[in-house]
This record gives C-alpha cells, sequence and structure tokens, in this order.
C-alpha cells in the first residue's frame, strides 16, 4: 500500500505539466518543438563546387547507396537516401569536403522513383585525343594539378610539372601504349640529384 | 466531407508488423508513441490485431521465409486500408540488398509483394520522421475513404 | 395521463444524454490516465495551425472511434458459427441500452419506480456481458476462446460483490425500487453501511468494467486483442458503443443507490456530476497504479477480500434492520 501512495505522489506532481514535445505543431513558443542533437546525420547535400568526381563516396559508402554513371559527355553521382544508413563515411573520405550531413529530417514520399529522394551531382568529362573514350572529370585533373604543385619538392617540381602536362589529354591505356614515345621522366631526376 | 469520413482522420488505429530486421526501427516507432512524442494527442492508437487496424507500418527487410505471413497480414486488414514502410530497410533494402547474385536469405523492401503506399527513410528515422509519415497516411487514408464512399 | 407522457418523453430523451454522458466519462478515464503519465491524452483544445486538418477538439474521440468503425468493411472468418457471430454484439447492444431506462437520472425518474427494478438492472447488466463471452467462443480462433474463459471466470467472482453489496442496501431499506433507495436521505447509523457497501461495489465495477488490474480478458498483445481478435467493423462498433453504455449504467447505478439524494431532483444536477466525476477520478488512479493480474490472482483477491467485505456488509444490514 505504501509503495502505491509513494507512486500516486509522482504521479501527480507532474500532473499538469507534461513532457510531451509540440512536435508538428510550432505555435506555442514556449513549449519546445523537436529535440535536435549537436551531431545529427540528417540528409545528405553535396556541394557542386567542390566536388571534383574523384568517387571516393561511392568507393567507402557501406550500404552501396551512392553510385556513379559514365557517359561520352558527363559523369554523375548520385547518392539514393533510401540505401543510405547515414553513417558519414563518405564525408569523412571526400578529399576535398565537399559531402556534408545536414540537419533535416523530412522527407517523406509516396513513389519510389520521386526525385526528391535522389541527390544528383554531373561533372563535365574529358575525352581521350586517340581512342575517344571519357576517362577523367575536368575537375578532378586541374585539382590533381594543383596538388602536385602544392607538395612537391621544390628541386624537381618543374620536370614533374612539365611531364604531367605531355600526358594530359590521353587515358591510362593510350598512355600506356605511348609509353616510350612521351619520354616522361621515371626516375631521371632522381639519378641527376645523386649523380 | 461526411461524418464518417471525418471520423477516419481523427482517429486512426495502427498496426505494427515487424518483418525481420534489426529492431532498430521498432524502437524509435515505440518511442514515438510513449509520452515524450506522445501520438494519442492526434487519437492514433496501437491495437493488437491486425483485423481492427487501418494503418500497417512495417519495418525491417523481408527475409525469404517471411514472404507468406506478410501477404497473409495485409490480407486480414479489412479496406481502406493504408501501408507505412519505415526505415532505409523497408524502403529499399538498404545494406542487405545485392542486385547480383540476389541474396539467398533477403528479399528487401515489403513492397515487392504489397502496395506501399509511404516511405520514411532514415536508419533509424527519428519519432518526430515517423509522426510526420504517418500525418502523410492519414491523408492518403482519407482520399482513399472518399473514393470508396462515393462509388 | 400526464405521467406516462412524461416517463415516455423522458425515455426518449434519455438517449442522447446517456451517449453523450458515456462518451465524456470514456473520454475522462483516456485523458486522466495520459496526465498521470506526464504526458497530453487526447487534446481538449487543438493547435491552431493544425486545426483546419485535423478538427479542433478530441472530445468526441472515443465516438469517433465508433464512427470510424462502421465505415469500414466486416471481415467474417470462415470457420465460426455465423449466426451467433453475427447477432452477438446487437444483443449485447440492446441489453445495454435496455438498462439504462431502470436507472434514474436527476429529474426523470424513468422507469425505477417500478417495484422490483434493481432486480431488472443488474439482470440486463448480466445479459450484455454474457454476449461478450458468447460472441468471441462462436468466432473460432484461439485467442477468443481463451478471452471468453478469463472473462467467465472473472464475471463470476465480480458478480458476487456487486449482486450482494446492491441487495445489502435494498435489505436495509426495505425496498428494491431503485427510486425508492435514491430519493431518501441517509439516516446516521446508515452511513456505515453505505460506506462498507460502497467498497465493494467499487471493487466489482473495476471487474465489470476490466480497469487496470482486472483487464486480463481483454489482454492487448498478451493473447492478440483476446475476445475480440476475429470482429472488425461494424461488429467491433457495436461492441464498443455497448461499452460506452455500460460505463454511463455503472456510474449512474453506483450514485443512485450508494449516494441517495444526488438523483433523485433536477436540483442535484451539478452535485451529480461532481460526484460522476470524482468516480471516474478514482477509476482513472487504479488503472494508472496497478499493473495486470494474472487471473488466479484476481480470483484469490475476490474471494479473500471483496467477498468478506460484502459478508459484513450484509451482517450490518441486517442489524440495522433490527435496531430501527
Amino acid at each position: 500500500m505504501s509503495t502505491h501512495i509513494k507512486i500516486l505522489r509522482q504521479v501527480l506532481s507532474k500532473y499538469s505539466s507534461p513532457m510531451t514535445l509540440n512536435y508538428p505543431s510550432g505555435v506555442d513558443p514556449k513549449k519546445k518543438y523537436s529535440q535536435i542533437p549537436e551531431g545529427l546525420r540528417g540528409y545528405i547535400e553535396r556541394d557542386e563546387e567542390k566536388c571534383i568526381g574523384c568517387r571516393a563516396c561511392y568507393m567507402v559508402c557501406s550500404g552501396r547507396a551512392t553510385k556513379y554513371f559514365d557517359t561520352p559527355e558527363k559523369r554523375t553521382i548520385q547518392v539514393y537516401h533510401f540505401r543510405c544508413t547515414y553513417c558519414a563515411h563518405c564525408e569523412e573520405g571526400c578529399p576535398e569536403e565537399a559531402i556534408k550531413m545536414t540537419k533535416n529530417f523530412e522527407l517523406t514520399v509516396t513513389d519510389r522513383n520521386d526525385p526528391k529522394a535522389f541527390v544528383n551531382t554531373e561533372l563535365k568529362m574529358l575525352v581521350c585525343k586517340s581512342c575517344g573514350k571519357s576517362y577523367l572529370p575536368e575537375k578532378m585533373q586541374k585539382r590533381a594539378l594543383e596538388r602536385l604543385s602544392d607538395k612537391i619538392n621544390a628541386k624537381v617540381k618543374d620536370t614533374v610539372v612539365a611531364d604531367y602536362k605531355k600526358v594530359e589529354g590521353y587515358c591510362m591505356d593510350c598512355r600506356r601504349a605511348r609509353g616510350v614515345m612521351l619520354d616522361t621522366h621515371t626516375k631521371k631526376h632522381v639519378w641527376l640529384e645523386v649523380v | 466531407m461526411g461524418i464518417i469520413n471525418r471520423a477516419r482522420i481523427y482517429s486512426p488505429w495502427l498496426y505494427h508488423m515487424h518483418c525481420g530486421g534489426c529492431n532498430g526501427c521498432d524502437i524509435e516507432t515505440l518511442a514515438a508513441l510513449a509520452p515524450r512524442f506522445d501520438v494519442e494527442r492526434f487519437g492514433i492508437q496501437l491495437v493488437a490485431s491486425p483485423r481492427h487496424a487501418d494503418i500497417l507500418i512495417t519495418t525491417g527487410c523481408v527475409p525469404r521465409q517471411f514472404i507468406p505471413m506478410v501477404k497473409r497480414v495485409y490480407e486480414q486488414v479489412p479496406e481502406p486500408k493504408v501501408v507505412v514502410a519505415i526505415g532505409g530497410c523497408a524502403c529499399g533494402g538498404s545494406l542487405f540488398y545485392d542486385e547480383d547474385p540476389e541474396n539467398y536469405a533477403i528479399l528487401g523492401s515489403p513492397d515487392l509483394l504489397i502496395p506501399v503506399d509511404v516511405y520514411v527513410p532514415g536508419c533509424a528515422p527519428k519519432p518526430e520522421q515517423i509522426i510526420n509519415g504517418v500525418v502523410q497516411g492519414i491523408l492518403k487514408l482519407a482520399e482513399k475513404g472518399a473514393k470508396k464512399d462515393s462509388k | 395521463m400526464a405521467d406516462a407522457l412524461f416517463t415516455i418523453v423522458s425515455a426518449v430523451l434519455i438517449l442522447p444524454i446517456s451517449l453523450f454522458l458515456g462518451v465524456i466519462y470514456s473520454f475522462l478515464i483516456r485523458k486522466l490516465s495520459a496526465r498521470f503519465q506526464w504526458r497530453v491524452g487526447p487534446i481538449v483544445k487543438m493547435y491552431s495551425d493544425l486545426a483546419p486538418l485535423i478538427g479542433r477538439t478530441r472530445i468526441w474521440q472515443p465516438l469517433y472511434d465508433i464512427l470510424k468503425l462502421f465505415g469500414k468493411d466486416t471481415v467474417i472468418p470462415a470457420n465460426s458459427r455465423k449466426k451467433l457471430f453475427v447477432y452477438s454484439p446487437y444483443m449485447s447492444l440492446l441489453f445495454a441500452v435496455a438498462t439504462i431506462f431502470f436507472i434514474p437520472f436527476p429529474g426523470m425518474p424513468l422507469l425505477s419506480d417500478v417495484p422490483f427494478s434493481l432486480i431488472i438492472a443488474s439482470y440486463l447488466l448480466i445479459a450484455s456481458i454474457m454476449f461478450t463471452i458468447l460472441g468471441p467462443v462462436a468466432s473460432g480462433s484461439p485467442w477468443g476462446a481463451i478471452g471468453a474463459r478469463r472473462e467467465v471466470e472473472l464475471f463470476l467472482v465480480a458478480e458476487l460483490g456487486f449482486v450482494v453489496s446492491l441487495f445489502a442496501m435494498a435489505f436495509a431499506k426495505n425496498s428494491l425500487s431503485i427510486w425508492t433507495l435514491a430519493s431518501n436521505m441517509e439516516s446516521l447509523p446508515a452511513i456505515l453501511l453505505t460506506i462498507v457497501a460502497g467498497t465493494t461495489m467499487f471493487a466489482a465495477m473495476l471487474g465489470k468494467l476490466h480497469i487496470k488490474p482486472f483487464d486480463m480478458p481483454e489482454a492487448e498483445c498478451e493473447i492478440v486483442a483476446g475476445p475480440y481478435t476475429e470482429y472488425s467493423g461494424k461488429l467491433l462498433g457495436t461492441y464498443f458503443l455497448a461499452k460506452v453504455f455500460i460505463l454511463y449504467s455503472m456510474v449512474s447505478l453506483f450514485i443512485a443507490v450508494f449516494l441517495p439524494p444526488f438523483s433523485s431532483s433536477l436540483w442535484w444536477l451539478p452535485v451529480y456530476a461532481l460526484a460522476a466525476f470524482l468516480l471516474v477520478f478514482l477509476l482513472s488512479v487504479v488503472q494508472v497504479l496497478n499493473p495486470r493480474y494474472r487471473i488466479g490472482k484476481a480470483l484469490n483477491w475476490y474471494l479473500k477480500i471483496v467477498v468478506p467485505l460484502a459478508i459484513l456488509s450484509f451482517v450490518i444490514a441486517f442489524a440495522l434492520r433490527m435496531v430501527a
């Protein structure tokens, strides 16, 4: 009987101030609307300026939600929110920090192929001079050149950049086929130093 | 709107069917019915038998041995009815879905077996998202009810 | 002649009044249980930005549930006894509605001044509950059979306390008509009898209305909705409507027999409302504080505590009759 009285007292203590959140209605400013913690991982947003199309997000995705489609003109990277597990591996693995997990959590659709559930990014592709296949997005090449120029040792920098400019425009197979003709330095610059 | 169609919006009853899965979405669904995100404010109740329900909530991706049960429970819910698929697994199979070769144990989303009306993606979706999805389901239920009444 | 006319008019008026009051009591039990659990129950005044979409108030929530059920398809299982399955809810509703004519409401004595209206009212209640046992048995499902068996056992012991406490009050006042019991003020030595018999009747009400320690017949999810597992659509709606009328009948029978002058004339109407609210408040407090008992434990509790109290109330009534 005494436990019943203790419970009764606790039960009557919050009779007029319930702890419910006011979720669908935002009218009363005094009551809390919704509980959104700091690091909430909501839906995905990709910044089109920063993305270079390197497909690191595709390789790291744990739910196989990110896919890429290559056509001769462009590359499309697509995230399908229905397969995503919101693990944020793509955010961690992107070298340009183009993907962000926003705090948005309100997306309900009635049709499986609704465009709201997809995030598409399109990038222009470079085409090989000799065989005509598309091999690399344009932005990726520009960014690769910038990174090369930043972090290479000053003594060998000019040689490396000049070599890169010689192979520009050829896809990987054609580059291998023309290896000798293009006359790139493999390790000659190192020997030049030592000798 | 007739009084009976309005009553369908004012008191929708839920039946929660768990078709395989890790139970994360089930815990979030039951949290939506708990005091913090109380949905009984809007008249939504959890019922114990599919024959009493209007809205069928499915969570989890369907293993191949569960296929006849999903069809049986769907057929036991009387018209008008709405199916809401909650969670990434119920929407598209999430991690467990293979395209080729096909998985020997997991079929994927229940919408390969029964017609699903509302999808709520998330892993696991927040209780607020679930309330959002159920409210859309209620509006669809009113449409279906109006069509049934006018026939 | 005017008397007969007044009775007919009040009999027609009591139907919407009892439905209205039954729905309000049912809503109050849900709302108070929710408030005691630190949450908001069915909303009385809906938020202003959602009101155009989903209505302005949910006070009539139990009525909306019943109306929605009337709009759904009815599914009749193939291996059930069809006639008994279909007719049980209607018979249950019929007897529940017939009961309300024998219980007085402030300002309307209705049929309660018939000389033995107490017996008629309690037997009609028994008949109504009997059809909530027969219907599930006829449904051909094992969950229905388990629910019906639990209902039979609970009903037998709760009925004992119900009947003995009512008849103890009738014995002390030397009359079986509810109107006589309801219209005389209590004399001072009879207060003790009212307290003991009232407690017994309250405990019996918990069993008959399936309030929390004793809701094992309809144990949801334990036996998949219990007796109502195979019911759907308008048959289920009829059962819920019968439950609303039974709730009204039990509350007003308690006030008529155990709180005497409050049901007799129209001037007592505010006090009647207050007494009904307090009774419903007590029922929700008991509902919130208790878990669900097993059927053996419930029988034990009734046989050890409620039946001795009932016998005690009968002894006090006998003593009062000897003295006065």
